[in-house]
């Protein structure tokens, strides 16, 4: 048992890049992300191809989309919300498609329909399980410090460097050495907070994969991978648009 | 030497009661707030998602060390 959940936990090396000196692994975490990556790539072109000043459906949608985030992001930053938004927005439906990516599971075990029915051919295909790419620590590190740069650079852009560096007294000159931790303990709970919701949704899903494999997952998945998902999606936007907010604001 | 390991990771998961206490606490307190001002339901919801996400973290943080202390060599 503790095999499969540490093989569920652990990145597979698919290939890797050969460069000089240097090796550069691969991993399914990485082809996730890349094709997710694409998806929401071909999907933006899609949508905002041929935007007409009379909306169709499809760009009454996309629309609708684009201004709730707009609001949501207003709220939490005030009257600079159109220059954070684009990035609030991105990091928002990255993650919303990465976090519940495993729902999108739809190929069989190969390998255990080969122990079912004994035909040798389908040994053959390999077994590609997508797993959210935010299981992997590296993914979510990398998301917390684009964050608290996201903070640095919008901060500078609003106020200038001066403004940025006055920040740091604020409210009272006591508060230095406090404010400067921010920097630093932002990003690593931001990253603990997605990373440790994810795995511990992925863990619990495998362990009743384990016990029960018919039928009952498919209700708690809803929970574990759906809903938990999108709300850690939805807390890790809204806290990133926070910290900004606060860092241009005041 | 292993089974230590095992111990302190069951201990490091009990951090999961504050922050159970702690979301249970913000969400009953939000839904008096919503009882009595239900016009202001959207600001409080919002308010009590980034609360839990807060309380959440400490759980988090002990879920992570039993990780560790469990998958780490």
């Amino acid at each position: 048992m503790g095999e499969r959940i540490l093989e569920a936990m652990t990145p597979k090396k698919i290939f890797s890049i050969q460069l000089p000196g240097v090796e550069i692994p691969v991993t399914d975490v990485v082809i996730v992300s890349w094709i997710i990556m694409a998806v929401i790539i071909i999907l933006a072109l899609l949508f905002t191809s041929r935007l007409k000043l009379v909306p169709d459906k499809r760009q009454a949608a996309v629309e609708i989309t684009v201004e709730g985030l707009y609001n949501m992001v207003k709220n939490q930053t005030g009257h600079h919300y159109a220059m954070v938004a684009p990035y609030i927005g991105t990091i928002l439906i990255f993650l919303v498609i990465s976090n519940v990516v495993s729902i999108f599971n739809i190929l069989p075990d190969w390998e255990y329909l080969h122990r079912l029915t004994g035909w040798k051919l389908l040994d053959h295909i390999p077994t590609l399980r997508i797993l959210p790419p935010t299981r992997n620590v590296n993914v979510t590190a990398a998301m917390g410090i684009m964050s608290i740069l996201a903070v640095i650079i919008y901060s500078v852009r609003a106020k200038g460097v001066i403004g940025w560096i006055k920040n740091f007294k604020k409210p009272i000159g006591l508060m230095i050495p406090f404010n400067i931790l921010d920097y630093i303990f932002r990003p690593v709970s931001l990253c603990f907070r997605l990373f440790g919701n994810i795995l511990g949704g992925v863990i619990i899903m495998e362990l009743i994969y384990i016990v029960l494999p018919v039928a009952i997952p498919a209700a708690l998945s809803l929970y574990f991978d759906l809903f938990d998902g999108l709300l850690q999606a939805y807390v890790f936007a809204i806290l990133t648009a926070m910290y900004i907010g606060e860092a241009i604001e005041s | 030497m292993e089974s230590i390991g095992l111990l302190a990771a069951g201990i490091a998961v009990l951090s999961g009661v504050g922050a159970g206490v702690g979301i249970g606490i913000a969400t009953g307190k939000a839904t008096e707030a919503i009882a009595r001002q239900p016009e202001m339901a959207n600001k409080i919801t919002t308010t009590l998602l980034i609360g839990g996400a807060m309380a959440e973290a400490t759980a988090l943080y002990g879920f992570v060390v039993a990780l560790m202390l469990l998958f780490v060599k």
